[in-house]
């Protein structure tokens, strides 16, 4: 079993479901990981799913600069969720 | 086919010793069962100590294997058995499909992309999704996609209509709800009615169920038809080209409905007749607004007009002949049950005694009668009598009084109805039969049984025993036959008026006269009448094009079980389904819908419950976005047997489940990854665009290393040193420090153990570059609240000192384990073991790769822990005693 309170494969089946908030979130601007989790309410750990998995299928892409305190941001990419 | 060698497995040992083999002539077949070969090696970043990527070694390897002219390769295999046959080996093999062409799948993706099912990805350690469509990693040999089906998803299995429930509801998930209603449409134009008024035979089934509760998948349904028909007035589906002949439908139920929009969507003209003024059937006819408002029925209905079905009302068919002469070539009788069966008793009659149907049919068409302060008795203990009492309640009745032979039980309505039925005020008697109807009421004996011993209807009554109920008016739902009598003349009838076919092709004894529904087999559900037609569209596609139909359906991998879905998941996150709040008052005066719709924010919820049973949802987005047309879900296992005359066993490893060393907290924190994951985050096809830790996808700075997690380690069974982790730890420092250079790393070990040639140097390096060594076994990990780790260790090199250090990623460097699947090939028993259950080498010193069966040798790790160079030299061992058992053999033959 991967890292996460909740089980792996729970976690990853929701991320299409997750895919439209995110996106409607990120239009404010590119977030890291910890801030989508703190807007959102969800553990960061499943953040850092749903957003790689949508990065994977190319809903978001990171912002090339870290922050200081060592987080990349993300951004919403070309496809549109539903 | 015959080969010289079986090679099981494709890591670097399998394609080795295939590649071997074949370079020296012999005939290889080499089995991998995952969908590429590659093995392990080919997910690894780089390999110790020359740093070399291990893609660029591996990948020149399985074009080699895979192109080899000596070596056939089977992916996506499994060898079952093995078995000697006169001196050579027999091997059974399963061949799973993968659903795609592979020799017209061009690997572009475009499938995975569309596919709306995520699951872990096996290929990146679990780090990250992929879809149920995927090609298992760039690099993969073939690069053909795959789907991922563990089987039908039970909802989808068993809806009688064939409705792809799991596809629609994996749809909705991704907010594709007019794409949910377009596969709804694949197989009935009965959307909304559906999504109202099934009995939801897949809710049942649905695993979800052994949880909180079932997905409400027919309540999902009516989302999406409520949701098309507020903006959408065209189903907006695509006909194939017009063909000639017309085909007439008799009868615009839910059966002859379906039947005309397939075969009308396959390019036929079709006429359906009506005899009533609406077309429809029952759920326009007779299943009251309270359930199914006419206005939901009739856009469904007006699916087929866009397609242009011609449907023509008020035309009663009583003869076959005059549809012949009008020059349609074929005809399916779906008339339906819209006679009513008879009580037979006296006073039937009387004037305030109705049918139920009639009643029914009154009340959904607008001519309602009133019962205003009457006391009313229904007869009936199914559905249609539950309909009536609880429509004449409605209707302002005084009283409404149930009377069925069967017990509560036993009644052949569905229980909630009849739970419904009550909360509204319907007052039943069970365990009673009617005598007779009089003016005032009727006349009730008790019935003291409703099957013979054989099962069949057949009440028995106890004369002894009566009981008068007043009532002021009698309504008769004992049951619905087909109004056949005036087709007896032209095609067989059974005694109780059903139409006599056919069983597999629907015909009547009139060769171009098809028959299906109710008509048929007796009343039914919606979605079985609507099956029923979709497979009379099927016969009579196959019957005028003189060739199978793929309307016939197609092969669907078995039902998957529900405890094999159950236990993917090692526990479960509680996801209360939504409430029905069903709109139940005591004595309802009105016949506003009682069921409210989801909203859409409930429909995303529901769907998001859903388990994916059979992995793939059978959503059709992947053939849709597929530009080669190679995707086909009609595939089933493939079964081949070959004779071989020698096996190599190159199975490999299995990697430590680090989640048993709890006390490292593997699984429970999040920030705490195997050496196999941190390979992945550090491969160029990582899950990540970078090393990040994946508790909040942080820059890791300081990184631990825990050493023989799992290996040298008598607690958890295994005291053998797994050999490559000390070095792979190594290995990927150096890779740390290069793609984190402020990162600092620390490594936890009782000793570095590099025994191949430069390893000794290759561990000095890494000292030098930073890392530092700490000789200290740990004894627990604690996570913090922000997620970073305290290692607390046994510092050996001052005095044993107990010691703490904080860190914000830790790696398990994981050892290996035997890989058990190697046993099952030659039956119990059979193949030599070793104390730690590798493959047994009967004489490692002198024969390498030799077990205990003659033929059979072992390659790589599948005996013991070895790296990658030391597998390729024992692949040559292997080959070398392969080689020479097949010639000592032929040469003795």
């Amino acid at each position: 079993m991967m890292p996460g309170r909740r089980d792996v494969r729970e976690v990853i089946r929701e991320e299409p479901l997750r895919r439209r908030e995110i996106q409607t979130m990120l239009a404010d601007g590119a977030k890291t990981i910890r801030e989508i989790s703190a807007q959102l309410g969800y553990p960061s750990e499943e953040i850092l799913f749903w957003i790689m998995g949508m990065r994977k299928y190319g809903y978001v892409a990171e912002v090339p600069e870290v922050t200081e305190d060592g987080y990349y941001r993300y951004r919403n990419a070309d496809r549109e969720a539903f | 086919m015959d080969y010289d060698v079986l090679v099981i497995g494709s890591g670097i040992s399998g394609m080795e010793s295939a590649i071997k083999l074949g370079d020296m002539g012999y005939r290889v077949l080499m089995v991998e069962k995952e969908a590429s070969i590659g093995g392990k090696m080919i997910l690894l970043s780089k390999v110790f100590p020359t740093l070399d990527c291990a893609s660029c070694i591996s990948t020149p390897k399985m074009a080699a294997a895979i192109h080899h002219p000596k070596v056939t390769t089977m992916t996506y295999s499994e060898v079952e058995t093995i078995r000697r046959v006169d001196g050579r080996f027999q091997a059974e093999i399963v061949k799973h499909p993968r659903f795609v062409d592979e020799a017209a799948c061009t690997g572009c993706q475009q499938c995975e992309t569309a596919c709306t099912v995520s699951v872990p990805d096996q290929f990146n350690s679990d780090m990250v999704a992929r879809h149920a469509a995927y090609i298992p990693f760039p690099q993969a040999v073939p690069k053909k996609a795959v789907l991922e089906r563990a089987g039908t998803s039970p909802c989808t299995a068993t809806c009688p209509a064939g409705v792809k429930a799991h596809g629609y509801v994996s749809l909705v998930r991704s907010g594709e709800y007019e794409k949910a209603f377009e596969l709804v449409l694949q197989s009935t134009p009965l959307v909304g009615t559906l999504g109202r008024a099934c009995f939801a035979p897949c809710e049942s089934e649905c695993s979800r169920g052994s949880l909180e509760g079932a997905v409400p998948i027919r309540r999902i349904k009516r989302f999406i038809a409520d949701r098309h028909y507020q903006s959408k007035h065209s189903p907006g589906v695509i006909l194939k080209a017009p063909k000639g002949q017309r085909i007439a439908i008799v009868g615009s139920g839910p059966a002859g409905i379906t039947a005309a929009w397939h075969l009308a969507r396959k390019g036929y003209p079709v006429t359906i007749f009506e005899a009533e003024a609406i077309a429809g059937g029952a759920p326009a006819l007779t299943i009251p607004s309270y359930r199914l408002p006419s206005a939901v029925v009739a856009q469904d209905i007006d699916n087929l007009r866009q397609i242009g079905v011609d449907i023509r009302t008020g035309v009663r068919i009583d003869n076959v002949q005059t549809l012949s002469e009008q020059g349609f070539a074929a005809v399916l009788m779906a008339i339906g049950t819209t006679a009513s069966v008879r009580l037979r008793v006296p006073g039937e009659d009387l004037e305030h005694v109705q049918s139920a149907l009639a009643f029914l049919q009154a009340v959904k068409t607008g001519k309602r009668p009133s019962l205003l302060q009457m006391d009313v008795v229904v007869v009936g203990g199914g559905n249609v009598a539950i309909d009536s009492a609880r429509s004449a309640l409605r209707l302002g009745a005084n009283s409404v009084r149930l009377v069925s032979l069967e017990t509560r039980l036993d009644m052949p309505a569905f229980s909630w109805e009849i739970d419904e039925a009550v909360r509204e005020g319907v007052e039943l008697s069970n365990g009673w039969g009617i005598q007779s109807i009089s003016e005032d009421g009727v006349e009730l004996v008790r019935c003291t049984a409703t099957l013979d011993a054989e099962g069949r209807f057949n009440p028995q009554y106890d004369p002894a025993v009566t009981q008068h109920v007043g009532g002021d008016r009698v309504i008769v739902a004992a049951g619905m036959k087909p109004d056949s009598e005036s087709w007896q003349s032209e095609v067989m009838v059974k005694p109780n008026g059903r139409i006599m076919v056919d069983a597999d092709t629907l015909k009547t004894s009139i060769p171009y006269v098809f028959a299906t529904g109710d008509a048929v087999t007796g009343p039914s559900t919606i979605a079985e009448a609507a099956g029923a037609g979709v497979k009379a569209a099927a016969q009579i596609d196959e019957w005028l094009r003189k060739a199978p139909s793929r309307l016939s359906g197609e092969a669907k991998p078995p039902k998957v079980q529900r405890d094999a879905v159950l236990a993917r998941q090692t526990h479960y996150a509680e996801r209360l389904p939504v409430k029905a709040d069903k709109a139940l008052v005591f004595k309802p005066r009105d016949f506003a819908e009682i069921e409210p719709g989801l909203t859409e924010q409930e429909a995303r919820y529901s769907s998001g419950r859903c388990l994916d049973c059979g992995v793939c949802s059978e959503c059709q987005e992947c053939i849709a976005a597929c530009p080669a047309d190679a995707i086909h879900l009609d595939r089933t296992d493939e079964h081949l047997a070959t004779m071989v005359d020698s096996v190599i066993l190159a199975t490999g490893f299995k990697l430590f489940p680090a989640d048993l060393k709890p006390q490292y907290g593997y699984g429970r924190y999040k920030n705490v990854i195997t050496g196999m994951q941190m390979d992945r985050l550090l491969a160029p096809t990582r899950p990540y665009h970078t090393v990040l830790r994946p508790g909040d996808g942080k820059v890791p700075e300081n990184i631990a290393y825990i050493m023989c997690t799992g290996s040298r380690d008598k607690t958890v069974g295994n005291p053998l040193c797994s050999k490559i982790c000390c070095m792979y730890s190594n290995k990927q420092n150096q890779l740390i420090m290069g793609a984190l250079p402020l990162a600092d790393v620390s490594v936890y070990d009782i000793d570095m153990r590099t025994t191949g040639k430069g390893y000794e140097e290759f561990y000095l390096q890494t000292a030098e570059m930073g890392t530092n060594f700490v000789k200290g076994r740990v004894a627990e990990i604690v996570e913090k609240d922000d997620g970073n780790l305290i290692v607390r260790y046994e510092d050996i090199e001052h005095e044993g000192q107990i010691q703490e250090s904080e860190h914000d990623l830790v790696v398990l460097a994981v050892g290996v384990q035997p890989n058990h699947d190697v046993e099952r090939f030659f039956g119990p028993n059979l193949l030599g073991l070793d104390d730690y259950d590798y493959v047994n080498e009967t004489d490692e010193t002198m024969s390498p790769g030799k077990t205990n069966i003659p033929g059979v040798y072992v390659a790589g790790t599948a005996a013991g822990a070895k790296d990658i160079p030391e597998s390729i030299l024992h692949a040559g061992a292997a080959v070398a005693q392969a080689v020479a058992y097949i010639e000592g053999r032929r040469l003795h033959i």
